[in-house]
């Protein structure tokens, strides 16, 4: 009876070690088509963003039969992703067969922490980009619109941002430089999600909060935020249509934003047969109506899909721009 | 009453064949994925988020929901018996459990206390989410950052129970705790500190490992080095392997019960709070409970120890529903998963949940409810198989535990980092142990420093550097008073003992 105890809780808890499976694959590029299990690096943890985002993909890409199996997700979040996304840009053998999830919220902290850089990848394909709103809380704000908040600012009252990290912040770092206000003058909190964000403005800690229309949408149909500035260059649809931009709200100003580009890259070493393949199956799955409908107008995201030689010039540019922004 | 009228509503829709099998289901995995170590219910909702994909929603959040509440009680096992916490709210509960199974030769015991007050800080977790649930989650938004902050300090202040017979040392494990604590990435501007160029280090130290090798390793070498001086096979546990061996007596339960209720209430409350969760659940009904009159000292396998915490993780796990079914809020890592859940099932989960979607959110609530029978009635039945292990020999056990903290360390993380940092931190804690110093004080105040840390930057940009922010919120400012009671009591008995002394000299 021991033994047999014993035996099955050392093979209980091993079975996460066999959990990887084996398969073969076959695509419908001419040039590559993957023969062997493909390995996604998703560097957020499992039912983050990036996880739901990277499913989707691969859900429709499934669905519609154009890749056989499923591609295997692993999850690198060690050193807040640098560890995962270090692998990826290193990987020699089976460069063709491995994936990463890649967006500009990750890019900004590794070229500013890591010497890694976007020549260590090979960018595959753009899918979506997403822009930020501020809002308010029209029970406890002190501040009915934006006007009214940049006011006070001015007069000498501290107005307190609530955002997430990575490119919230950065967004931030640009509106107080375009207003020419000072970091005590407009204060940012930065929360460890836009939850966290909604939470304290819900709460009225803060006077406004930093958020993409996704998660704040519940919110502003129960009425319990208010879009008050579009981060854009022009006003979002639908709900958020009342919020004016900055330029809006006082001609001096020109609008600020920090799109938001989700993508996909693969390692420096991946061939260009295998890229181009990657890059087609994505923009199928870009036109598929599980994508379109299932992932971008549920999370109030713009479809605008970059092909592998587009995302290339567009990754380097943003790079090149933020590693100036910030004198490295 | 609606509230009433609608939980009954929700037993109608979770009352199927189907949705009870999935109940149990989830019940039974629940307590396999607590009892591992390293695997916690995050990891657990997260594996099997993928396979509903095709379920319907109600059926769905049943199987999630009780596997993420049923873990709560795995967690406890193996803290009581290998003195390794499962997850991390058990943490706690390991201070007195492993204490009261190891010492005091009542292991049975020791677990049947874990699973009668987790079942009834659970149920008390319940009713009041029941009753109170969306008014609950308003309560919770109103403490802000400066409330936090005043009330970390107050759980703060309880380290000092824990440091032992030496306060010095006591302190230096507590500041060590916070020092690594500091490694990772600044809350507030992102920026990597102390990772002294190290890829890894910039992401911090996982809690999980570094718990994992503080205490479960660590006391493999110590098994070890205990080898050589024979030990004798008397000191083995020689107890009936029945129910009716592991039963509390009347004595027991009425030692149980009083603590259990005071910290499901509190536990409820904590739970509801913004970012809290159940591992602060935990370490807060711990240090209310040690305020009262126990039989015996916490710390040294007091019944009244075991239930105070394993109450109030369990009510604090029913409490993190209010927020997430009311608002849409997740209050912890593994309620960010199941709102992740909800999105991809095609339901909104934000206010308009509980109008919109009736049959969900009341059928989760129901759901828990059957969970917590379920779940206490299987727990209660393993009972007599899980001490066996107490009577498997040493030379068995060392490889067994050994596999244990170095899988469940990988699995915490996926990566051998996690591995590698349990190593460390056990060869640490050790060589800590052998010189006579206590290592609780210093997983104590890793847990808690990045918290208090992070509120307290957050007061601090909002007050423009302020101190007056802890007094002026109403809040708060009641937490400070207590803080203030709690550090300075001491003090002035001091002080009117010595005048005494001085008088009678």
């Amino acid at each position: 009876m021991k033994k047999v105890f014993l035996f099955v809780l050392i093979a209980a808890l091993m079975l996460p070690l066999f959990a990887n499976g084996n398969g073969e694959s076959a695509g419908s590029s001419a040039g590559f088509a993957p023969t062997k299990d493909i390995t996604w690096y998703c560097t957020s943890k499992p039912g983050g963003g990036s996880d739901i985002y990277t499913r989707a993909i691969s859900d429709s890409a499934v669905a519609n039969g154009w890749l056989s199996k499923a591609p295997l997700i692993n999850y690198k979040t060690d050193g807040a992703g640098e560890v995962g996304r270090n692998e990826v840009a290193n990987t020699k053998q089976n460069a063709d067969y491995t994936l990463l999830t890649f967006n500009s919220g990750d890019l900004m902290p590794m070229v500013a922490n890591t010497p890694n850089r976007i020549k260590n990848f090979t960018p595959i394909a753009i899918m979506a980009t997403d822009k930020q709103l501020l809002f308010i809380n029209p029970e406890k704000a002190k501040y009915k619109t934006f006007a009214d908040a940049l006011a006070a600012a001015k007069a000498g009252t501290q107005v307190v941002i609530a955002g997430s990290k990575g490119d919230d912040l950065e967004l931030y770092g640009m509106l107080i430089k375009e207003l020419g206000l000072k970091e005590n003058q407009i204060a940012y909190i930065t929360n460890d999600s836009t939850a966290d964000a909604i939470t304290s403005g819900l709460g009225g800690h803060v006077d406004l909060v930093m958020s993409k229309p996704a998660a704040a949408s519940e919110y502003v149909k129960a009425g319990m935020l208010v879009p008050v500035l579009a981060l854009s260059d022009s006003r979002f649809a639908g709900d958020l249509a009342s919020a004016p931009t900055l330029h809006e709200v006082d001609a001096q100003y020109n609008d600020v934003e920090l799109p938001v580009w989700r993508g996909i890259v693969g390692p420096a070493a991946m061939s260009e047969e295998a890229a181009k393949f990657y890059s087609d199956l994505a923009k199928k799955v870009s036109e598929s109506k599980e994508w379109i409908e299932g992932y971008l107008e549920k999370n109030s995201l713009k479809s605008s899909f970059m092909d592998y030689k587009e995302a290339k010039a567009y990754m380097e540019k943003y790079e090149a721009d933020y590693l100036k922004k910030i004198g490295k | 009453m609606s509230n009433f009228a609608m939980l009954f509503r929700g037993f109608s829709v979770v009352f199927t064949f189907q949705n009870i099998a999935v109940c149990l289901l989830g019940a039974i995995l629940g307590l396999i994925v607590g009892a591992m170590p390293g695997i916690g219910s995050l990891a657990g909702v997260a594996l099997l988020l993928p396979l509903t994909y095709k379920f319907n929603p109600t059926t769905a959040i049943i199987l999630l929901g009780s596997l993420y509440y049923s873990n709560m009680y795995g967690g406890s096992f193996s803290a009581i018996l290998l003195n390794i916490p499962g997850d991390s709210p058990a943490v706690m509960t390991m201070l007195d459990g492993y204490p009261m199974a190891k010492k005091k030769k009542r292991p049975g015991q020791a677990l049947f206390t874990a699973n009668l007050a987790s079942f009834v800080g659970g149920t008390i977790g319940m009713i009041i989410l029941t009753f109170l649930g969306p008014g609950l989650a308003n309560v919770g938004l109103h403490f802000g950052p400066q409330d936090m902050t005043a009330l970390l300090l107050v759980a703060m202040t309880s380290i000092g129970w824990l440091v032992g017979k030496n306060p010095t040392q006591g302190v230096i494990l507590t500041m060590l705790g916070i020092l690594l604590a500091c490694i990772g990435m600044d809350p507030q501007t992102g920026a990597p500190r102390y990772n002294f160029g190290n890829m890894y280090l910039m992401g911090g130290i996982p809690f999980v490992p570094f718990v994992i090798g503080t205490v479960g390793f660590s006391q493999v070498l110590r098994l070890m080095s205990e080898r050589n001086d024979k030990v004798d096979e008397d000191k083995m546990v020689k107890q009936k392997l029945t129910i009716r061996g592991s039963m509390l007596t009347g004595h027991d339960v009425k030692r149980l019960l009083p603590p259990a209720i005071r910290s499901g209430v509190l536990g409820t409350f904590v739970g509801v709070l913004p970012g809290a969760g159940a591992t602060t659940g935990a370490f807060l009904g711990y240090a209310m409970n040690k305020a009262f009159k126990s039989e015996e000292p916490f710390g040294t396998g007091a019944i009244e120890g075991i239930a105070s915490c394993e109450a109030a993780n369990n009510a604090a796990a029913a409490g993190a529903f209010a927020p997430l079914l009311a608002l849409g809020i997740p209050g912890s890592g593994t309620g960010a998963v199941l709102l992740g859940g909800l999105m991809m099932w095609g339901l909104n989960p934000g206010p308009l949940l509980f109008t919109n979607n009736p049959d969900f959110a009341w059928g989760l609530i129901a759901s828990l409810f059957l969970a917590n029978l379920l779940t206490l009635m299987i727990s209660i039945g393993v009972i007599p198989f899980l001490i066996k292990i107490l009577t498997v020999p040493v030379k068995v056990i060392i490889p067994v535990v050994l596999v244990i903290c170095m899988v469940g360390s990988y699995a915490n993380t996926y990566s051998m980092y996690g591995v590698v940092v349990m190593i460390i931190a056990g060869l640490v804690s050790y060589i800590c142990e052998k010189s006579g110093y206590s290592t609780a004080p210093m997983l104590l105040s890793f847990v808690l420093a990045p918290l208090l840390e992070n509120n307290m930057r957050k007061a601090f940009i909002t007050s423009q550097g302020s101190v007056g922010i802890f007094f002026t919120s109403p809040i708060s400012c009641a937490f400070m008073v207590i803080l203030f009671a709690i550090v300075l009591t001491p003090i002035i008995r001091g002080i009117i003992a010595s005048s005494k002394k001085k008088k009678e000299a």
